[in-house]
């Protein structure tokens, strides 16, 4: 009897099993990051801006003693162009991509949401034309009204896809040797 | 303080009485299967070890007992005798009066007379029968009475001691934070509490970085014998002079120059030293004299390799570089021979083969340039011809804790290391002068190029620099004049403000792409500085300048 009953309480969880997302606004757009990729969300900290990268990336600022890039996905993804600034206040999201911590800055607060796993649809071979590569585009949860495109961050850009690195002639040897 | 002696003593006892417990351990495993294999060769490792240092340490007497039972053990090793018979016994009361021994130097006392196991071990070796006395009695009683010990000293693993020093590094710039903030606030309990913080942890710093400290000759012994190897290959007469293996630096600093030390060694008797006929010839000894020397310069450990060879020929490393396409043959011309020697540390100039004929010079010479870079240290070269090279090696004490100058720069702030810093001017724009797109500064007799650190770090991906113009400079400029490889460089910056130990984190990928910067730092502000990479900045230059 307790055999089938656990086995059925299995099954339940299974179906919804539900997730928990951060979601954030990038453009005019709903994008969603598992929140156990997400480790921690702030008001974006100071920045330094570090010369000799790519104008996406923000610079580097200090969270708690570690020292994070910053980056701007919405330029990264040629969602607003690089003319228009951020403004005021922004937020942080630490997110951890493969081994590394990255903060990612959005203009408002994210939010958590739960949502069920099952409502998460792979996502359509055109979405490459919004200039994110799909691979790392986990699918798209249609809630209510409202579009969440689901990144995953594990598959997030190499740190020589986020810095946009092209095998430079001098810099590259220099860096080879280090 | 204890004297060096005395520190020597205690670890040659600690490790003693480790070896002792180890053989202990072995001939009784032995003893239980005599086909032990593994525990046959510590056996033998651990005698050699003890033979050596016994007689490093002027134990003769441990040195001969020992050895008498490694050769033994290496006599059971290659089978030509078994752990059985007679031999057994001799054996065991070998290591209790090994045991005995070191514990006689411990306390100071005289070793006793061993002249009865010697022989024995003699016999054993001859192949012929021990002569057993009461030896079974005297092995009862040294059961019976033997103490336990526990060392004195700890074993510990690097690792952990990195881990404790870059605790201690974060620990330190949250003291400055804390410090900083306590003197905004101006509460008099929290200055003074911040005051004691900032002495415990300096106090704190100084002991982890002390833990890590080790005898520069603890790397220095091991070149006689390479010294010997390579001289015997090369058919060269070479006399090794070891100079202060007393003087302490970092564990891994020793490390990470192991392989360049290798190198310069291996280089100045392949290629430094000529033969004795050679040598004769040129009106000098025959045997060839090769310096390792370490002494401390300042807060830097100064190392040197020297030898008393046929030297560089600046002429043709000159022809070299400009063949090479480094240099223009008229820069080339005007160089002067410490900046002509620098080539020498070029990537790939030194792995071309007709170089090192022609300068007998410099294989993989770049290659020991990088492992000094990493640590931010310096090295240079200098040469008489005919009579001898030097290369010396400056390198940091410690790692953890750097000098640095704190600059400001489109109003943040930025660190150079002290290591790569010349001087620091203030020049009017009429004290400068653009000489072929580039600015030129003369200080002390030298030209030197300047160049505005910001429009170097923000010049585009691809292009030169635009050619300098002194419309430019507004006021007095502030300059640091910055070292690498022997080439100076001028860096305009906005403001110098200070200079300061700092602690240096790592970049943080994926931003440790970016090669010009050599770490980050947080300031007691809580801001954070980027720490510039001089060889990085020199070779962008060199890339950049119109």
């Amino acid at each position: 009897m307790a055999e089938t009953e656990s086995t059925g309480e299995k099954k339940v969880v299974k179906q919804d099993k539900l997730i928990q997302l951060i979601v954030f606004r990038l453009g005019d757009e709903e994008y969603g990051i598992r929140i156990e990729q997400v480790k921690e969300v702030t008001v974006t900290p100071e920045i330094a801006r570090m010369p000799k990268t790519p104008a996406f990336v923000k610079g580097i600022a200090n969270l708690r003693g570690d020292i994070i890039a910053i980056i701007d996905l919405e330029e990264r993804f040629k969602l607003r162009s690089a003319s228009q600034p951020l403004v005021g206040l922004t937020y942080t999201l630490a997110v951890e991509a493969k081994d590394y911590t990255i903060g990612i800055v959005v203009r408002e607060v994210p939010q958590p949401l739960s949502i069920p796993m099952s409502i998460i649809e792979k996502a359509p071979e055109f979405i490459q034309d919004i200039n994110i590569h799909d691979k790392y585009i986990e699918g798209i949860a249609k809630v209510d009204e409202r579009i969440i495109i689901v990144l995953d961050m594990l598959k997030l850009l190499t740190p020589e896809e986020i810095m946009q690195l092209q095998p430079k002639s001098e810099s590259s040897s220099a860096r080879a040797r280090t | 303080m204890k004297s060096r002696e005395q520190e020597y003593r205690e670890i040659f006892m600690a490790e003693a009485l480790e070896y002792y417990d180890a053989m202990s351990r072995h001939i009784s495993e032995l003893e239980k299967d005599p086909t032990d294999e593994q525990a046959l060769n510590e056996l033998f490792r651990v005698m050699h070890n003890l033979k050596a240092n016994g007689r490093a340490m002027g134990y003769a007497d441990i040195g001969e007992v020992a050895h008498g039972m490694e050769t033994i053990f290496g006599l059971i090793r290659s089978k030509e005798r078994t752990f059985s018979g007679s031999l057994v016994p001799v054996m065991f009361s070998g290591i209790d009066t090994l045991g005995r021994m070191i514990r006689a130097v411990g306390d100071g006392e005289e070793t006793a007379d061993a002249s009865v196991l010697l022989a024995n071990l003699e016999r054993l070796v001859q192949g012929e029968e021990p002569i057993l006395e009461d030896d079974e009695q005297s092995a009862t009683d040294e059961d019976a009475t033997r103490k336990l010990e526990l060392s004195d000293l700890v074993y510990i693993q690097i690792k952990k001691l990195d881990h404790l020093l870059n605790l201690v590094g974060e620990l330190i710039i949250d003291r400055d934070r804390i410090l900083t903030l306590s003197q905004e606030i101006g509460n008099p309990a929290l200055q003074s509490t911040a005051a004691h913080l900032f002495r415990i942890t300096d106090d704190l710093q100084y002991s982890v970085m002390d833990a890590r400290l080790v005898n520069v000759g603890s790397l220095f012994n091991k070149f006689p014998r390479v010294v010997r190897d390579v001289a015997v290959a090369e058919r060269k007469d070479v006399e090794l002079v070891i100079v202060g293996q007393d003087i302490q630096i970092d564990r891994n600093i020793l490390q990470i120059i192991t392989d360049a030390l290798l190198h310069l060694v291996r280089n100045a008797i392949g290629h430094g030293l000529e033969t004795p006929d050679v040598r004769r010839q040129a009106g000098k000894p025959a045997q060839g004299h090769l310096t390792l020397s370490a002494q401390t310069e300042r807060d830097d450990v100064l190392i040197q390799v020297t030898d008393d060879g046929r030297g560089i020929d600046v002429e043709s490393v000159r022809k070299k570089a400009v063949e090479r396409g480094l240099v223009t043959a008229e820069a080339a011309r005007n160089l002067d021979a410490g900046a002509v020697r620098a080539f020498l540390f070029e990537p790939g100039f030194s792995m071309a083969k007709e170089v090192t004929d022609i300068s007998g010079r410099g294989v993989g010479l770049d290659v020991v340039k990088l492992a000094i870079d990493s640590l931010g240290g310096q090295l240079r070269v200098e040469s008489v011809l005919g009579q001898g090279t030097t290369f010396s090696l400056v390198l940091p004490t410690s790692i953890a804790v750097k000098g640095a100058l704190l600059f400001e720069l489109a109003s943040r702030s930025y660190a150079i290391p002290l290591m790569h810093t010349d001087s620091v001017v203030s020049l009017w724009p009429d004290e400068m002068h653009v000489v072929g797109g580039v600015l030129m500064a003369r200080i002390l007799n030298e030209n030197i190029p300047v160049i505005n650190l910001h429009d170097l770090l923000h010049s585009a991906e691809d292009g030169l620099l635009a050619a300098a113009s002194k419309s430019d400079l507004m006021g007095r400029q502030d300059i640091i004049i910055v070292n690498y490889n022997n080439r100076k460089l001028g860096l305009i910056v906005d403001r110098f403000l200070r200079q300061q130990d700092i602690v240096i984190k790592p970049m943080s990928k994926p931003l440790d792409q970016i090669d010009l910067f050599g770490g980050v730092t947080l300031l007691g502000s809580g801001q954070v500085c980027l720490v510039l990479d001089v060889p990085a900045l020199t070779r962008l230059f060199l890339a950049k300048r119109p």
